[in-house]
């Protein structure tokens, strides 16, 4: 709190009163994260080893926006000084200043607005952070003890709980707690699960990602039969969400498409033009219940909303930071972090397990290398799958290595397009139109 | 705060900790940066700031270890985050994690590296803004049909690593890179260029203006990818390929350097009872692979990151693998010499074995005088293969351009890489087809290099993701390489 404190105190003075006009401020905007976090590992079944022993981390850290008498800007990573400091922040001020820049597009300080509500902290956390940690040791030894006999384990937990301050000169100051808690965890580095949610891992979902894990894991020690010409390609929840990642984002920044760095036009944005199937739709909802990518207000001060990027198949709206947003001519969007927060659906979403069953000639692709060295304007994807599972009459039929081409535009925008999902994926499992080759 | 600063606050830390027959190792790290981007002949952003604090590393007696960090440089906070990995070690202990003691064998160090860049602010941020917006006006004006985004980015980033046995290393890493990014929108399709030019300080900017290197690259790279953007794709197979020393890097960096890491011996697939396999034959006599810092370099680093001298290996000497990379920790259990290996992404995270420059590097070297232009050098290049006999007219060699990243498995030995274009040289039009994925195992990748054409370059950068961390990587080869047919090396296929 120190540190949001002390730098609101400075730019409201050389806002109000400046002790020196050249350094009068418009307008400001702070934000600052505030965390502890705490990590424990396991490589090659080995716990808390020497690269990866019990992690504690802290940290008050963030970044202010300045907006100058002048109408320059500033930007600035910000980060806590050490109490002894005397003045931290003047000469660090007159930096700033000499950093401002020309952008008539960019000056804008939203006005406060009424904030939703979303549950984006779990107490379970902050006790963890507080030293009460055993459940997360616990955890670790569960992994050991469960584990194949044979199997090379590495794995991950990580618990972090704290602040997030946004103030602006507008009067905006909100401040609220937030936790996050994740776990991963591979086998001989082939096949693994995990699990990331801003509170702590439910019994039963536990036992759904491992089981699920092992099922892969045991069904990958056999070779299976090459695919044929007519094999379905179905991509898992997790590299359906590392695709979105590497194609989606770019492409609906705002930034992107107006500075036409992106796949889609601004002219095919006002059109609604459909260029995914009508059944698949795309949105960012921060507003979801302990969702990794759910949050209050951004760091721009933006209330979180819901907005839908693709409705329907057609477009809808790019992805608006404050300054995209006037450029636009329209409100600032919910924005994610990463891929979190984005959710793809489909009208017909099946159930995965009994969509499984009535795959008769599949390959599921587990992993893929590779996948951020594409170019994500194109669309286009040329991929190696090496830990991919034959699929023959609705069960696994063990590994097969392959490299699957197309374009993820396409695969969205095909006919067939289908998607199924577990109840604890938020991502679907996504079938798509690649080309494949067997190896 | 600064190297020397930083060498007082560890020193203050270390002696006001109590050892005991445990180990601590502290690391402080100040880096200041700033940044500019522009995009559409308009400064898109200007930031300044940088990260500093303090991460420390405590072994109990027995050698487990506990790891806290804080974004502060305050000898209160070093103390503090001494206590809470001391506790987080001895609950590690009753975990029951290995022990490692090897830090303890050691040999203390004091050195110190001073900072070679000329001063961080010598260019005032105002004239950056000037030469970065000409910079950028320049590119936009050698090939006005694609949309540029440019960056300037100058970093200096300094260290001091201090340790229990009197250990006190200190050095300043400076490094700037400006980058320019082109899409190319064809006939509805898109394809994209990112080029970058590196160096230690903003000194880089006034070369470029001198010069216009970058630039020329810039707009030849834009050119390929209009042409790539509505090319056809290759049919997958198994091809003679030519890679330049971009791609060259990532082929030693992803496909063989991880893979003689010391921390990834129990499942390298150059490992066996995770031992380092010295004395494989991985390549051909004329291939060397070796792994070192250069001064000046994108990924210089003089000390690891335990405080240890950071040290040249030959990981192949005449086609044999010979050594790997490796740190305190792990070398010994590996089977290789400590060579310094451990880096860093920052004092809040957990030094592992890397690369610093890697350098591929064939005997068997084909001259090769460049022509001043990206075609013509491919034009060259087909016609030096030509009359070596190395390829024949008609037959596909593909020259693979431009290295957009890759991947690896060091388990599997499976490896891939993304080019931005394709050219085969085996047709007199050279034709051009759409990138698609290289891919195969690390030692057919490796045991197919024949020969190295053209000067040899070491300055293809990029930054190394392994643990998920992010540390700047750099490298290079002959200007280009040439790889024959393989049937466990193939280029991707169609869409």
């Amino acid at each position: 709190m120190r540190l949001v404190a002390q730098l609101e105190e400075l730019l409201y003075h050389f806002q109000v009163r400046p002790d020196d006009e050249t350094l009068r401020l418009k307008g400001w905007r702070i934000f600052i994260h505030e965390m502890k976090s705490v990590a424990l590992g396991i490589k090659d079944n080995s716990p808390g080893s020497v690269y990866t022993p019990p992690t504690y981390r802290e940290g008050e850290r963030g970044e202010v926006f300045l907006v100058w008498a002048d109408g320059r800007l500033s930007q600035a990573k910000v980060q806590a000084k050490p109490p002894e400091v005397k003045d931290p922040w003047i000469e660090e001020l007159r930096g700033w200043r000499q950093a401002a820049y020309e952008d008539p597009e960019g000056g804008r300080i939203v006005k406060p607005a009424p904030l939703p509500l979303a549950a984006v902290e779990d107490e379970r956390l902050e006790k963890i952070l507080a030293g009460e940690d055993e459940v997360l040791f616990a955890q670790l030894e569960r992994f050991l003890n469960e584990k194949p006999d044979k199997a090379k384990l590495q794995a991950q937990i990580s618990a972090a709980w704290g602040y997030r301050h946004v103030r602006t000169s507008t009067g905006l100051a909100v401040t609220y707690q937030e936790s996050q808690y994740g776990l991963s965890f591979s086998f001989d580095r082939l096949v693994g699960g995990g699990f990331a949610k801003r509170r702590l891992i439910e019994p039963e979902e536990w036992e759904d990602v491992w089981q699920n894990t092992l099922l892969h894991y045991e069904a990958l020690q056999e070779f299976g039969p090459a695919p044929g010409s007519k094999t379905a390609v179905i991509l898992a929840p997790a590299v359906a969400e590392e695709m979105l990642g590497q194609y989606i984002l770019p492409n609906f920044s705002g930034q992107n498409v107006l500075e036409r760095r992106s796949a889609f036009a601004k002219e095919r944005f006002e059109q609604k033009e459909g260029v995914f199937a009508p059944e698949v739709s795309l949105e960012v909802d921060p507003l979801r219940p302990f969702e990794w990518g759910s949050y209050l207000v951004s760091p721009e001060g933006v209330p979180a909303e819901r907005t839908v990027l693709v409705g329907k198949g057609a477009l809808a709206s790019p992805l608006l930071t404050v300054k995209d947003a006037g450029r636009w001519g329209a409100s600032p969007t919910a924005l994610p972090q990463g891929t979190s927060g984005l959710y793809l659906s489909h009208t017909r979403e099946e159930d995965w397990e009994r969509a499984l069953q009535g795959v008769d000639d599949g390959v599921l692709v587990l992993s893929v290398l590779g996948l951020h060295t594409q170019d994500s304007v194109s669309g286009d994807y040329s991929l190696s799958a090496p830990q991919s599972l034959r699929i023959l009459n609705g069960k696994f039929a063990g590994r097969v290595d392959v490299k699957v081409n197309g374009n993820f535009f396409k695969d969205l925008a095909h006919p067939a397009v289908r998607m199924a999902k577990t109840q604890r994926n938020v991502m679907p499992y996504l079938w798509v139109q690649s080309g494949m080759q067997s190896f | 705060m600064q190297q020397n600063e930083l060498a007082i606050l560890v020193d203050a830390i270390l002696k006001k900790v109590a050892h005991g027959d445990g180990y601590v190792i502290v690391r402080a790290e100040s880096r200041r940066e700033r940044s500019l981007r522009l995009s559409n002949g308009r400064l898109e952003r200007v930031a300044t700031g940088g990260d500093e604090g303090l991460g420390v590393q405590v072994f109990t007696a027995q050698g487990v270890s506990g790891f806290a960090s804080a974004d502060v440089l305050s000898l209160e906070t070093g103390l503090r985050l001494v206590e809470r990995a001391l506790s987080l070690a001895q609950r590690n202990e009753r975990l029951g994690a290995k022990n490692n003691r090897e830090i303890w064998k050691a040999k203390p160090l004091q050195a110190e590296v001073k900072n070679p860049a000329r001063s961080f602010g010598e260019v005032p941020l105002a004239e950056l803004q000037t030469r970065c917006l000409a910079l950028h006006e320049g590119v936009r004006k050698a090939f006005p049909e694609a949309v540029w985004q440019s960056s300037f980015r100058q970093v200096e980033d300094s260290w001091c690593i201090g340790r229990s046995d009197g250990t006190r290393v200190s050095f300043t890493i400076p490094r700037a890179v400006l980058m320019h990014q082109g899409t190319v929108h064809q006939e509805g399709k898109s394809a994209s260029t990112l080029v970058h030019r590196s160096g230690t300080d903003a000194q880089i900017l006034g070369e470029e203006q001198t010069d216009h290197r970058l630039e020329r690259k810039a707009a030849e790279r834009a050119e390929l990818a209009r042409a790539v953007s509505t090319a056809p794709f290759l049919a997958s197979g198994h091809y003679p390929l030519v890679i330049d020393y971009g791609l060259a890097k990532g082929l030693a960096h992803e496909a063989f350097g991880h893979a003689v890491e010391s921390d990834h011996m129990q499942e390298s697939v150059l490992g066996e009872q995770g031992k380092l396999k010295r004395g494989l034959k991985v390549a051909r006599p004329s291939v060397h692979i070796m792994d070192g810092p250069l001064p000046g370099d994108w990924a210089y680093q003089p000390f690891s990151a335990n405080g240890l001298p950071r040290e040249t290996v030959r990981i192949v000497q005449n086609g044999i693998l010979e050594a790997g990379l490796g740190d305190i920790f792990s070398a010994a259990e590996a089977g290789m010499a400590v060579s310094g290996a451990g880096r860093a992404e920052s004092y809040a995270h957990v030094p592992l074995p890397r690369m610093s420059n890697i350098r591929l590097i064939v005997d068997e070297a084909a001259e090769f005088q460049e022509s001043g232009t990206l075609m013509g050098d491919v034009r060259r290049m087909r016609e030096v293969l030509l009359e070596r006999g190395e390829i024949k007219a008609g037959e596909k060699t593909l020259l693979l351009l431009g290295y957009r990243g890759g991947q690896v498995n060091p388990k599997t030995g499976d490896f891939v890489f993304q080019c931005e274009g394709i050219v085969d040289l085996g047709d007199e039009d050279l034709r051009i087809y759409r990138p698609s994925i290289f891919s195969g195992k690390i030692l057919s990748a490796l045991q197919a290099i024949k020969l190295g054409v053209g000067a040899e370059a070491f300055d293809a950068i990029g930054t190394c993701g392994k643990g998920g961390q992010s540390v700047p990587s750099s490298g290079g080869s002959s200007r280009f390489i040439f790889l024959e047919v393989s049937d466990q090396v193939s280029l991707g296929g169609e869409g």
